[in-house]
Formats: structure tokens, C-alpha cells, sequence
């Protein structure tokens, strides 16, 4: 849908012929809002299909389930409280996890950015430490935190930490020194430079640190879980598919998939209230198309 | 009234090259008589921006020393505000809030701030656009809330580095009247930095072209004590892209 049109078709838009009639209307309403969400509903409702009658035809539902079987397996979930207690759990993990690495990443990045020598010795040992593979320091930090809460918190936390860090960093670093002088000629403190230039104009950076590293608290708090746990979407989700119980697998990753959905649509919107001052953005490339 | 308010005194600056330190502003001399607005004029790269930059205090002289007032200038300093070619608003700060800038680093009071910012957007003929951000306005308007939130906080000596450069003629000729009236009105003093002959003359009432008349020759006869405009052409210029401004004539103007 996105693909470029090809040398014949570029030809058929420019020389509108009356047998071209339909098409033409036809790529007229594919540009338009309700255009682009009926082929949103043709793509689901295909798959969906294909799912549904192609069980027991071309594939075994053991192992892939059927959309009817994972929807009732949902509404089993959404009406149990045990659901509700795992999903308690994995979402103060994944608060816990975001809350602890963002604010100590965006701390730490200010500090180092204002701290040159620091930053320059350190540098190396944070890339390293970056380098690390979390799921091989998964097993060290049950071992360190135990298996509870803490340790799932402290890997999603490894994981938001560095990216809100090096975003942090490279902000505070690209801020226009220009800014920051026309601040200095007009009285600024040093403290003000810094408060009122160099951190909204970071703003943009810290933001996108945060939107990026989201999910990967959810990805190190799933790790934890599947680990060693008790409880948490993650045990839920190991325990179905440990049983081979497709269908309660795969609704799990849908309860996970809407939950990194809403949390990612709270945060653009706190984003676009927060950085009104940048002009709005290119319309979506498939507007376009 | 027309005592010295910034001595420039064989001030030179160099910046660190490969190999050889490359020169930016060649041995300059010369006084500003309080209340004066004068207009320096020199091609690009003669080392203009240099210079408003050494007098404003955000870089320090290789050689020499500029005094303000009889004190010596050793850094940033609010006495001294300066209008970039550039207008360097905050893209995160609405109209009143960049013009209220200054003050707010001040202390003032948001309400007090807001209403001294108002009045100078009114001013500049920007009203209405009070809650808009940088990338909503145009470069005319732009460049007007850069110089209004320089005058916002009235420092006794403004530099002006280009201010006009990037706009079309017609929204030049109007903000240099409107610059002119309040300077009139605010009576502070203003060095102003351009490179185009007819620009400089829009706003000086005499041009003094050092090159022509020789550096003692131009102001002698004039005998006014009311601040004056001038404009001054650089005199020589030794090592190539660079100038040496010889201002003799502000002395001879304004003892």
C-alpha cells in the first residue's frame, strides 16, 4: 500500500482516461482517513479468517489455537482475580523498573553532561556495561534481589536506565551554545542557563528516551518473571506455555500487547501536551502515498 | 552628557589555529560617547561580530582592554545587551515569554513582567501574537521580539550585530525607523554592526568614511554636544579578512 507506484501506474494518474474511472476513485478514498482504516479492517479481518477456518485445514489448533478459543480464553482472564493480581504485579514491577532507570538515566546524563572529565573517564565502562546482554544478568539478579519483585524491577530498570542516559546525555549536549549566551548576556546564573535553557531544550531529547525505553521495561520485567516467579504476567504466560496451552499463551501476549499500547498512547499524549512549542509534524508518510 | 561610556583600548583578539593563531580583529581604538548611535561598517569578516562579542564579554581580548564606564569589562554583564543577527528565541517559550525574558531572570514578578512585555509587543505591532511560539511567527516578526527583548530591560549600552540582515527590504526600513524612535525616546547608546553601506546610512544622519577623510580629518568642525550618529568605515587592514577600526573621529566628535 506504501510501495511506490510503478512506472505504468504513475502514467494511468497523470492521463485520467474514463476507463480509469474506478480506480482513480478508488485511490482517492484510500487517501482519506476512513479509506486507511477500512484497509486496516480488510488486513485484520483476513487474518483473523485465514486463522479461524484455516484450523484443522492447513495448520493444528494444538499448537496455534483459533481466534474464537483465545477471545473466550480472554474473557475467562478479564473475569478471574487471579488474572487481576498478576497483572497488579507485573504493572508495579514495570512502574518500578520505568521509575527507578528513567529518573536515575535522566540524573545521571544531566550530571555527566555538566561533568566532562567524568563523562569522558567513564565512558568506556559504560558502554560496556551497556554491551551487556540483560537476559545473561537476569540469573545475577535474582541471585543478588532474590526472586521476588525487586529483581524483575531492577532488570527492567538495567534496561530503561541506559537508553534514557545516552538520550539525556546527547540532549544536554546538543543544546545551542547561542541559546545558552544570549540567557548569559541577558543575567542569567549559571543555575538559570541551566534550569531555563539547557534542560527544555534537552526536553525534546529526554523524551524520546523515555518513549524509547518503555517497552523494554516491560521486556525486563517478562524476562524476571519467566525466570523465577511466582507471580506476574510472565508466570502466567510460562506456566500456559510450559502446559502447552496455546490459547492461554497467546491471550497473554495480547493482555501484553494492549498494555504496551495504552501505556505508549498515555505517553504521546503527555508529549504533545508537554512540546506544543515544536511545529506540529509531516503528515504520516502513508497519507500521502 | 557626553562623556566616554565604552573605551576600546588596543584591543585585539586571536583564535587558536592550526599552527598559527588566526587573527579575528586586528589592533582597534576607539571611544563611544554616552548616548550615541553608532554605526560601524566593514565587510564580511572583517571582524564586526568579533568585536560586539568582545565588548559584550562573552569572549575575552588576546591584547588590549575595553572599559565601560571606567570599569573594566571582564565578562557577561547586564549593562551591556546585545541583538544578534540571529534572533536566538526559545522555541519553547511563547512571544511574551521570550520578551519577558530578561526579566524574569531578574525576579520580576510574572504579572508585573507580563504587562512590561505586553506593552512592547504592542509596541512592535505584535499584539495578538502573545501566546504564540517562535516557529509560529515570521522572520520580520522574529527578529522584532528579538530587539524588543534587549530594550525590555533597558541596558544603558545595546550592540546590534546585523539585526536587519535576513529581511526583505520593506520590514528593514520600518524596524529602523522604529528602532531610531525609541532609541530617541530611550536615550541609551547603541553600537550597531552591518556590512551594507546603505543600510548604515538609513540610520545615521552623517556618515563619516574614515578611508576618505583620514582618520582625524572627518569630525573636527562639529561642534554639537547632543548625541550624534555615526557611521565609521574600517581604516586598514593588515592581515587579510580582518580590519582595523579607527574611530578617532568619536573622539574628535565628543571630547
Amino acid at each position: 500500500m506504501t510501495a511506490l507506484p510503478t512506472e505504468s501506474e504513475q502514467s494511468k494518474i497523470d492521463s485520467p482516461s474514463p476507463v480509469a474511472g474506478f480506480g482513480a476513485k478508488l485511490r482517492a478514498f484510500a487517501n482519506t482517513a476512513l479509506g486507511i482504516n477500512a484497509g486496516r479492517i480488510v488486513l485484520a479481518g483476513t487474518f483473523l479468517a485465514v486463522w479461524q477456518f484455516g484450523a484443522n485445514r492447513l495448520f493444528d489448533p494444538f499448537f496455534f489455537g483459533t481466534p474464537l478459543a483465545v477471545f473466550e480464553q480472554l474473557i475467562t482472564e478479564v473475569t478471574s482475580a487471579d488474572f487481576y493480581r498478576d497483572l497488579g504485579v507485573t504493572a508495579i514491577e514495570m512502574a518500578g523498573g520505568f521509575g527507578i532507570g528513567a529518573s536515575s538515566g535522566i540524573f545521571l546524563g544531566v550530571l555527566l553532561a555538566r561533568w566532562a572529565y567524568v563523562a569522558s573517564v567513564v565512558d568506556p565502562f559504560l558502554l560496556a556495561l551497556n554491551s551487556i546482554p540483560r537476559i545473561a544478568l537476569a540469573p545475577m539478579l535474582i541471585v543478588w534481589f532474590g526472586i521476588d519483585m525487586a529483581s524483575k524491577v531492577f532488570l527492567g530498570a538495567t534496561l530503561v536506565f541506559f537508553i534514557t542516559f545516552f538520550n539525556t546525555l546527547a540532549g544536554i549536549r546538543s543544546v545551542e551554545r547561542a541559546l545558552c549566551d544570549v540567557a548569559r548576556v541577558q543575567g542569567a546564573s549559571d543555575w538559570q542557563i541551566f534550569t531555563k535553557v539547557m534542560l527544555p531544550s534537552a526536553s525534546t531529547w529526554i523524551m524520546t528516551g523515555i518513549k524509547m525505553s518503555l517497552p523494554f521495561a516491560l521486556v525486563g520485567v517478562i524476562i524476571g518473571e519467566f525466570l523465577v516467579s511466582t507471580h506476574g504476567l510472565g508466570y502466567r504466560l510460562n506456566a500456559y506455555s510450559t502446559s502447552y496451552n496455546t490459547v492461554g499463551a497467546i491471550s497473554m501476549i495480547i493482555i501484553m500487547v494492549i498494555l504496551m499500547m495504552v501505556l505508549t498512547a498515555v505517553v504521546d499524549h503527555v508529549e504533545a501536551r508537554l512540546m506544543r512549542w515544536r511545529p506540529a509534524r509531516d503528515p504520516e508518510p502513508i497519507a500521502r502515498a | 552628557m557626553s562623556s566616554a561610556i565604552l573605551r576600546i583600548e588596543g584591543v585585539a583578539k586571536t583564535f587558536p589555529g592550526r599552527g598559527a593563531p588566526v587573527g579575528a580583529l586586528d589592533r582597534t581604538d576607539f571611544v563611544i560617547g554616552r548616548g550615541e548611535f553608532v554605526t560601524l561598517v566593514g565587510p564580511s569578516g572583517c571582524g564586526k561580530s568579533t568585536l560586539l562579542n568582545l565588548v559584550s564579554g562573552l569572549i575575552a581580548p588576546s591584547e588590549g582592554a575595553i572599559w565601560y564606564d571606567d570599569r573594566r569589562i571582564t565578562g557577561v554583564n547586564r549593562q551591556i545587551g546585545y541583538v544578534t543577527q540571529q534572533d536566538n528565541l526559545f522555541p519553547w517559550r511563547t512571544l511574551r515569554d521570550n520578551v519577558a525574558f530578561p526579566l524574569e531572570l531578574a525576579g520580576v514578578p510574572p504579572r508585573e513582567r507580563h504587562a512590561e512585555a505586553g506593552r512592547w509587543i504592542r509596541r512592535v505591532g505584535l499584539e495578538g501574537f502573545e501566546n504564540a511560539y517562535p516557529y509560529e511567527l515570521s522572520g520580520g516578526m522574529r527578529q522584532r521580539a528579538n530587539i524588543i527583548r534587549t530594550l525590555i530591560y533597558e541596558p544603558p549600552v545595546i550592540l546590534m550585530d546585523e539585526p536587519f540582515g535576513p529581511l526583505d527590504a520593506q520590514t528593514r526600513i520600518s524596524l529602523q525607523a522604529l528602532l531610531l524612535s525609541i532609541w530617541e525616546s530611550q536615550r541609551s547608546t547603541v553600537l550597531f554592526v552591518t556590512h551594507d553601506l546603505t543600510k548604515a546610512i538609513g540610520l545615521a544622519d552623517r556618515v563619516v568614511d574614515e578611508r576618505a577623510t583620514g582618520p582625524h580629518g572627518s569630525g573636527r568642525h562639529r561642534q554639537d554636544t547632543a548625541p550624534a550618529r555615526y557611521i565609521f568605515h574600517p581604516s586598514e587592514s593588515r592581515i587579510p579578512g580582518t580590519a582595523r577600526f579607527n574611530l578617532e573621529g568619536a573622539r574628535c566628535a565628543n571630547p
